[in-house]
């Protein structure tokens, strides 16, 4: 008999009875399927304890290491602790240290926060009780001091509007999170694929930083794609990190028109998912990463896969519009 | 020895899952039906499938399958576009006929159910 603490409250598992059924019986609404352990549907989020391999069994590397558990193949043999998955735990406070416009329609937000993430995953800024929106982490935490957010401002959006003209450097806002899987996981030598479009590039930045400081050797090819030629930023930056490091390519795709200096800049005038196409036509062995709109991370998973990206080795993080609905 | 065991449990299943997931979105006769729903679900969709046709471990029940199909209008030539897919993917793992023939058994059991009869 084990005990679990599930979120607020405290469940009994009954002798030879799973995670999932314990939890159901306590009247707790936890979604699943086959209760085989194969259609992922009842996942549950270990936040303390540790269960055995079976309850595991047949997850992502990622999936693993955030701590993801079958609830209805665990029979754990201590107390454990868990949580829904995809619902945030605490919040922590932040508090803003710089506020930068990488473009004309993106701000860079640094925060200083005890915060613990991997990069790739995203959290909720709370403005206040009442107006809150999810943005990806584009900092690495072992060699970025704060928390980095890119945060594209739309003209009707309330949050983005209050980040670009009222918050101030020193105020304070509520971070809840981290939450996400799409974070680095690869043999050191296999190829890589990372394409973003738009903001899409700060969950990649940060997947990026990760895999370098972890010495990944295979090659690393960085596709970021924009509607107009003004919606690239970090170019720079990023052009700068491939001179660094010999394996990784950075390559900037629009069909919009225009110019850019310094022609050390891999710029592409194509269509994002024709360039992809052509240049990677076989991505059999290779982790693929894909963030941004969820049109172009619907189009380029299937274009991925059919290409040979095996499922498990396909990543994505989607941003999803805000609605009120 | 369930055919599952015999051609390697779960391993197979993963073996066969991408390789059958492939072929299906790119058969014009059905891909239509997996253009709006999100590639994740449906690829552990895809696997629970292939577990319960292989005669694995499921606790799929016929009851499921009807429900879960019944308004998609379903009609033979889909039912056959999915086994030709399955019997394909079979025959790139070279599984041997016997066990084809047993897991094309089992995928036709259920076909009434998926074809809302």
């Amino acid at each position: 008999m084990s005990k679990v603490c599930f979120e607020e409250s405290t469940v009994e598992l009954q002798s030879r009875e799973s995670l999932l059924d314990g939890l159901l019986r306590s009247g707790h609404d936890i979604p699943f399927g086959c209760r085989a352990g194969v259609c992922h549907s009842c996942l549950v989020s270990l936040e303390d304890g540790q269960v055995p391999a079976d309850a595991q069994k047949g997850l992502t590397a990622g999936q693993v290491s955030l701590g993801h558990v079958l609830s209805c193949q665990c029979f754990p043999n201590e107390p454990i602790k868990v949580r829904r998955l995809d619902t945030a735990g605490e919040s922590v406070h932040g508090r803003v240290v710089s506020k930068t416009w990488l473009n004309e329609q993106v701000i860079q937000l640094k925060l200083d926060a005890a915060l613990d993430y991997v990069p790739g995953q995203y959290v909720t800024l709370w403005k206040d009780d009442h107006l809150a929106r999810s943005y990806s982490l584009a900092s690495e935490p072992n060699q970025d001091e704060f928390l980095e957010f890119h945060i594209k401002v739309i003209e009707e959006g309330s949050f983005s509007q209050w980040v670009a003209n009222t918050l101030e450097i020193g105020a304070e806002l509520a971070i809840q999170g981290p939450l996400g899987k799409c974070i680095y996981t690869a043999q050191p030598e296999q190829p890589l694929l990372l394409s973003a479009v738009g903001t899409g590039l700060a969950p990649i930045l940060g997947i990026l930083k990760d895999a370098l400081m972890k010495g990944h050797v295979g090659p690393i090819h960085v596709v970021i794609a924009s509607k107009e030629m003004s919606g690239f930023y970090l170019m720079d930056e990023l052009t700068q990190l491939s001179v660094e490091h010999g394996n990784l390519s950075v390559s900037f795709v629009s069909m919009g028109v225009g110019e850019l200096e310094p022609s050390s800049i891999h710029l592409f005038h194509d269509d994002i998912y024709q360039f992809v196409q052509k240049k990677f036509s076989d991505l059999k062995g290779f982790r693929v990463f894909l963030c941004g709109a969820e049109s172009f991370v619907k189009k380029m998973r299937k274009q991925c896969f059919l290409a040979g990206a095996g499922m498990g080795d396909i990543s994505a993080d989607v941003f999803l519009p805000f609605t009120t609905s | 020895m369930s055919v599952y065991e015999k051609i390697g449990g779960e391993a197979a299943v993963n073996a066969a899952v991408d390789i059958f997931y492939r072929k299906v979105l790119s058969d014009d006769r059905i891909s239509e039906f997996f253009d709006t729903v999100d590639m994740e679900t449906q690829h552990a969709k895809q696997k629970a499938f292939l577990t319960m046709a292989f005669g694995g471990p499921n606790n799929y029940s016929g009851k499921d399958m009807r429900e879960a199909h019944k308004h998609m209008s379903l009609n033979e030539g889909h039912f056959n576009a999915v086994a030709e897919c399955l019997v394909g993917t079979l025959n790139e793992l070279s599984v041997p006929q016997e066990h084809i023939d047993e897991i094309v058994g089992i995928a036709v059991s259920v076909k009434d159910d998926v074809l809302n009869k």
